[in-house]
């Protein structure tokens, strides 16, 4: 898509584009005069100056890079556990009424129930290492990728399918040939949810019960606990940016395994 | 190919609220000629083509396709269809979508590719081979879906509304190529329209079919001289037929929208 080309009004655009960063600017400034001109304690609020300082302390002596690293290798571990299991069962019911019928009440069962509520039994039957963590997060994102697999596959375009038929398709042709690539949008959208939830549940398992001595679930808990509130801010910090950074990867990565597809998530 | 359509009965839904969508439709589309299907729309005369094509079952009555020494072949066998909303495979470049069938058929890689080059090149869109459907603007990707469909080779061409969607000058260019391609290769055609210009101008005659449920209202013979063109649109004889057909599909349309009235109040 091309822009037209503006010519006069150039200053105005330019503020434009700035504008949401100025405000996060302004947003930062405004807080660290409300917590110096207060003397706000360090341990509620501390200025986003002194987070920044632990932010770079952090980054410096690796203790952030080595527990980032490990929350997303389980994330990691979670979400391919999660969409290899998630899209086969999704594939299975999309193409077998028997199959869909067996498996729905199942899922129907299961999927409201929190996830997180599992946790308990799960720690009991495997302990509080990295399985533990990886099936709880797999668990979590399994739902909505098997369940965004099943609708894709059913809500694929019916005149595909017959203008597939009419090219002389065989029924398995027009199985492989026009209902799993015509669903792949979908199911790509189903992997954005699953990462979602997996990077919620890999946290939230690693800040369960002293389960864990190391990723970002525990950094956040540990540093909360003995009252390092700079440090917490900068483990969200950090969270999130690379919550941001994994998103727009998948994103990027479904650009280019599916160009016609226009996803717009 | 002569396509012999006899008390043919098509009725949407289940007993006692069925849809009669077809009701009794008789008429013997001769071989090697355009026979144009025109009527208000929800006339059925889409079902009735995808019916022909051997795409969609139908209720009652008789579908035979013949050939030049009566054998009787199969439906779907001697047929191709170009669809109203084209349904070309997004995910597929336009090579692939153009060589669907030969692929379908199983033609090796370099055989398919070879014939849909040809293909595509002589609907003038060589150099677009690579691009995806949704980079080409309607005019083309129109011209995709007849290549895909002509490749196949069959005697008959079925045309479901296939202008419909175009903008006025790209459909002239458009009803000037069928027109070509017709009189190069000779195909049985089955067009669908709602324009009565459109019906005179392709057709060798005009099937006025009646607002639901579908029937023949009268069969009207073209005998402008062939090849047409777009120049004859002007002539009094296009002139007398127009007023026929309107006069015709006026009856149609209103009585269409009297019964709607009636039900509705």
């Amino acid at each position: 898509m091309q822009q037209p080309v503006k010519k006069r009004r150039r200053s105005v655009s330019f503020l434009y584009a700035a504008l949401p960063y100025i405000i996060i600017i302004a947003v930062l400034l405004a807080w660290e005069l409300l917590v110096r001109l207060n003397g706000i304690q360090p341990i509620y609020l501390p200025a986003p100056s002194s987070i920044f300082r632990y932010l770079v302390a952090m980054l410096l002596d690796g203790s952030l890079l080595y527990n980032l690293g490990i929350t997303f290798m389980r994330i990691l571990g979670g979400f391919i556990v999660a969409s290899v299991c998630g899209i086969l069962v999704g594939v299975l019911m999309g193409m077998s009424e028997l199959a869909a019928r067996i498996i729905d009440p199942w899922i129907a069962a299961l999927y409201p129930l929190p996830k997180i509520s599992l946790i308990p039994l799960l720690i009991i039957w495997l302990g509080t290492g990295e399985s533990y963590k990886i099936v709880i997060s797999a668990v979590t994102a399994f739902f909505p990728v098997a369940i965004s697999t099943f609708a894709a596959i059913r809500q694929v375009d019916s005149g595909l399918i017959k203008a597939a038929k009419d090219l002389g398709a065989s029924s398995h042709q027009r199985q492989i040939k026009v209902v799993i690539p015509a669903s792949i949008p979908g199911i790509f959208s189903g992997l954005h949810l699953g990462m979602g939830v997996t990077i919620i549940m890999v946290v939230a398992a690693e800040m369960i019960g002293g389960s864990s001595d190391s990723g970002m679930g525990y950094l956040l808990v540990h540093s909360g606990q003995v009252m390092e509130t700079e440090k917490v801010f900068a483990a969200l910090i950090a969270l999130a940016v690379f919550g941001a950074l994994i998103t727009n990867a998948q994103k990027r990565l479904d650009r280019l395994l599916a160009p016609w597809a226009d996803t717009k998530h | 190919m002569e396509i012999v359509v006899e008390n043919l009965v098509q009725a949407f839904g289940e007993a006692p609220n069925t849809i009669l969508a077809l009701d009794r439709v008789s008429h013997r589309f001769p071989a090697e000629r355009v026979s144009c299907i025109l009527g208000p729309s929800g006339c059925g005369k889409s079902t009735m083509v995808q019916i022909i094509g051997g795409i969609e079952p139908w209720t009652d009555g008789e579908v035979t396709i013949a050939d030049s020494d009566g054998a009787t072949l199969p439906l779907g066998s001697q047929s191709v269809m170009v669809w109203q909303n084209l349904n070309l495979f997004p995910w597929r470049t336009v090579i692939d979508n153009v060589a669907f069938g030969l692929e379908m058929r199983g033609a090796a890689r370099k055989e398919r590719n070879e014939r849909a080059s040809a293909m595509i090149a002589s609907v003038g869109l060589r150099g677009f081979e690579q691009h995806r459907p949704m980079q080409l603007s309607g005019g083309m990707r129109q011209r995709v879906a007849l290549a895909r469909a002509l490749i196949m080779e069959r005697p008959i061409l079925l045309m479901d509304e296939p202008f419909a969607a175009l903008d006025a000058q790209t459909k002239i260019v458009m009803q000037e190529d069928l027109i070509r391609i017709y009189e190069r290769s000779k195909k049985t055609i089955l067009f669908v329209t709602h324009a009565i210009d459109e019906a005179i101008l392709l057709g060798d005659e005009i099937v006025v079919m009646t607002a639901r449920p579908g029937r023949i209202k009268d069969v009207i013979a073209v005998n402008l001289p062939r090849p047409r063109t777009q120049e004859m649109v002007s002539t009094p004889e296009f002139g007398r037929l127009y007023d026929r057909v309107l006069h015709l599909i006026r009856e149609e349309v209103l009585r269409a929208m009297r019964e709607q009235e009636q039900a509705a109040s």
